[in-house]
């Protein structure tokens, strides 16, 4: 009588796990990500192991190669830096892509308009600095609405993205246009763009310099503290005498500033120009990231550097073995499934109907 | 902890199981792919990169570079020269085409062909790294004159289809007032255009004026849709058209919507790229289509020569560079097909000028002089007078569309964009 009210399997948190366990369960939901990432090679005709030798290769294979995986690696991790404290606070900040298009829009103010007027270091700096202002800004709106009538922040700043994007494609076909009906905001002067070192724009210089000072932030200092209290529990950082709104606001004008200068990094390094697709999905793509890292900035150094890989290796994919490019993406969803997905058998376990006694 | 090592060792052979299952499937197809790899070695072959902005699916725009990446084949196939293409599909005007340029270089193209507008500032941020690669921006301008070996630019002189399949249109009109279905102020065109950019404006110009010289009274409202493809806004462009009275529609945008909404609104349509008679039998005359066959065949011989071609491309009715598709006898005014000949013959010798200053005014002016190039960087022409010997001679100074005037007869519904 009392067994069958028992559904098959029971969710239940789990204490902790030994270290050790915790990376056999990672490693053995990579390995089926891996499989099954061959399988569908193999439904589609592909050798998977041909397939995944030229992922590796196209991505990691040749020097140029290294560089374009970096190339896209930048923005990814800079994103996910950005995003680490908004989530440490269990803010959710969706609005990580409209905050890189407004960083990249004030960036390009600059560069299509100051370029003759400033020397090329200043230049830079002056729209690294208004990059950071303006996605500070975008990001400070749904932030001071939160912080004064609790509105809901997923939509908000997720709704803030489109606002901008769309300004951004007004400016491309209106006052920033070059030619004229043709759409498109004139490449930026040489001066605007960044220099490259080793082949590759300073860019991944700057968000390795983030990665190590948001690490600092978020560990060592005060604000790094409020932000892991406001996480935990909003109450107790009120009854310990925390400016709860304020915080919040700091913490989003610091996450909109590093995703404005994001938007500055690709905008003036990648593109050397501006339109509306400037953040190519990255503000959310970014969100996986955090989350895989578990908010750790340097284990973000490798996840994306992972996502990275796929991405470039998909695209060499596609060019070597004409797999159609929603293939690429597929597989990619598959490592992701599996690498979330896993966390989950670390955090809970599955209780069978019928067992008493629990074990592991 | 027992049942832990259990359920990972069970896990362990599952995975090896599947691996070792997976590595016997890989056998197979790696064997039917190795003949198609050691085919035997062609005298010459060549190795072509072409980046689309859409796929073969879109019916239109790429699909007709397909068309072209075919012929081009075959033709250069009967030639002895063997090109093995990577085609790299669905690529946005944005950094995504520089890095599908440095993808291709890396894989070893010897030419790439960039087929879109917008492609041709990120393929320039990559040609100085690859000198030996040639690359080609198809319909833009920045490429053959800036100082490079290895870039270049192609278009052809669509404008010699447009004016062609206007005088379709005029015909049906002229036929539809003759026979007392419309009065002559009826005659309207509705013209459905991606942009107010100078490859449209001169498009739908050169149709008004094939269309005027057939059917006097003729005149055009053009209404422009904000995008080069967009199947919805398209089909509505074409519906308010329809319903303003407008009782023929073209366009220049990619989708076959128009055709569709001008059959399903009981108007007439001539169509861009593809034929869309087989959509819309009932309304669709005619269409026109850039043939890019022989430009690749002209450019991808002459890399496989280690020849140097044309830095700016541009032909025509010349050598089928432009080509009509098939006319609608079912629904086309009656002697259309002997009147298309008559003009073709006179537009190949040159007797017929399609931008005859004769044939349009501006302001109620006669167009006297206009520059066709802009050497300033202002958007702006600025150099070569392109009004001379009684004509507007347009794409005679580059291969990229110059003709932006407003002429009188063309209503402009908006501009915004």
């Amino acid at each position: 009588m009392h067994e069958q009210k028992i559904p098959l399997i029971r969710l239940a948190k789990r204490d902790s796990m030994e270290p050790w366990k915790v990376w056999c369960i990672r490693g053995s939901s990579f390995l089926a990500a891996i499989l099954l990432g061959a399988l569908i090679f193999l439904l589609m005709g592909n050798n998977p192991i041909a397939a995944y030798g030229t992922i590796l290769s196209g991505s990691l294979g040749k020097k140029t190669a290294i560089r374009q995986t970096v190339k896209l690696a930048i923005p990814l991790l800079g994103t996910a830096l950005a995003i680490a404290p908004c989530f440490k606070m269990r803010f959710w900040n969706i609005g990580a892509e409209g905050q890189i298009t407004a960083g990249a829009m004030a960036a390009s103010y600059f560069a299509l308009f100051w370029y003759d007027k400033l020397p090329a270091p200043l230049l830079l700096l002056v729209m690294g600095v208004a990059g950071a202002a303006a996605g500070g800004l975008w990001a400070l709106i749904p932030a001071f609405f939160k912080a004064r009538w609790n509105t809901n922040e997923t939509l908000f700043t997720l709704m803030m993205n489109y606002i901008i994007i769309g300004i951004v494609k007004w400016l491309q076909g209106g006052p920033w246009e070059g030619r004229p009906g043709s759409q498109m905001i004139p490449m930026f002067d040489s001066a605007a763009v960044l220099p490259k070192i080793f082949g590759v724009h300073c860019g991944w210089i700057i968000v390795l310099v983030m990665t190590v000072l948001m690490y600092i932030y978020m560990r060592h200092t005060k604000h790094g503290y409020e932000i892991a209290v406001i996480g935990e529990s909003e109450n107790t950082a009120r009854y310990a005498g925390m400016n709860v709104g304020r915080i919040i606001m700091r913490t989003m004008f610091l996450s909109g500033g590093i995703c404005g200068v994001v938007g500055f990094i690709v905008a003036s390094g990648a593109n050397g120009t501006l339109y509306d697709g400037v953040a190519a999905g990255v503000g959310f793509t970014a969100i996986t990231v955090a989350w895989l890292a578990q908010l750790n900035p340097f284990a973000m150094i490798g996840i994306s550097g992972l996502l990275a890989v796929l991405e470039k290796g998909a695209d060499t994919l596609q060019t070597r073995m004409a797999v159609p490019a929603s293939i690429s993406d597929i597989i990619t969803g598959i490592f992701l499934f599996c690498m979330l997905g896993c966390e989950f058998f670390i955090n809970y376990r599955m209780i069978f109907r019928g067992k008493h006694k629990e074990v592991a | 902890m027992k049942k832990f090592l259990a359920l990972l060792l069970s896990l362990v052979m599952v995975l090896s199981l599947a691996a070792c299952g997976g590595g016997k499937g890989d056998e197979a197809p790696a064997a039917t792919d190795d003949p198609a790899n050691t085919e035997e070695p062609a005298a010459k072959t060549v190795k072509v990169g072409l980046i689309c902005i859409g796929d073969e699916n879109d019916q239109g725009y790429t699909y007709n570079f397909i068309r072209g990446k075919e012929a081009a084949t075959e033709a250069l196939a009967a030639k002895g020269i063997q090109v093995e293409w990577n085609v790299k599909y669905n690529i946005n005007e944005d950094s995504g085409c520089a890095d599908a340029n440095i993808e291709l270089a890396e894989e070893g193209c010897d030419l790439i062909i960039n087929n879109s507008y917008g492609f041709e500032p990120f393929m320039l941020q990559v040609v100085d790294d690859y000198p030996d690669i040639q690359f080609i921006s198809c319909t833009n301008q920045g490429s053959w004159n800036d100082g490079r070996d290895n870039t270049h630019n192609a278009f052809a002189n669509i404008y010699e289809g447009r004016y062609l399949a206007g005088v379709v249109a005029g015909m049906k009109m002229q036929e539809m007032i003759d026979n007392g279905e419309i009065t002559a102020d009826q005659a309207v065109i509705g013209y459905v255009g991606a942009f107010s950019f100078a490859e449209v404006i001169s498009g739908f110009t050169a149709y008004y004026l094939g269309a005027k010289s057939v059917c006097p009274s003729a005149t055009m409202k053009v209404q422009f849709v904000g995008s080069w493809s967009n199947a919805t806004e398209e089909g509505n462009a074409a519906a308010a058209l329809a319903d303003m009275g407008c009782v023929m529609i073209s366009q220049h945008s990619d989708n076959t919507t128009p055709a569709t909404t001008a059959q399903s609104k009981g108007v007439f349509h001539t169509g861009y790229n593809n034929d869309m008679i087989s959509v819309a039998p009932e309304a669709s005359l005619i269409g026109t289509r850039i043939d890019w066959s022989h430009y690749f065949e002209y450019a991808i011989e002459a890399v496989a020569n280690g020849e140097e071609f044309d830095q700016d491309w541009c032909h025509g009715m010349d050598m089928g560079a432009v080509v009509l598709t098939d006319l609608n006898e079912d629904i086309a005014a009656a002697g259309t097909a002997e009147k298309l000949a008559e003009v073709e013959a006179a537009l190949a010798d040159g007797s017929l000028q399609v931008f005859d200053t004769s044939t349009f005014t501006i302001g109620g002016q006669p167009l006297t002089n206009a520059f066709a190039l802009d050497t300033d960087g202002d958007f702006t022409p600025d150099a070569e007078e392109a009004v001379f010997d009684g004509a507007f001679h347009e794409s005679y100074f580059q291969s990229a569309p110059y003709f932006a005037l407003q002429i009188d007869g063309i209503e402009w519904l908006n501009s915004a964009f």
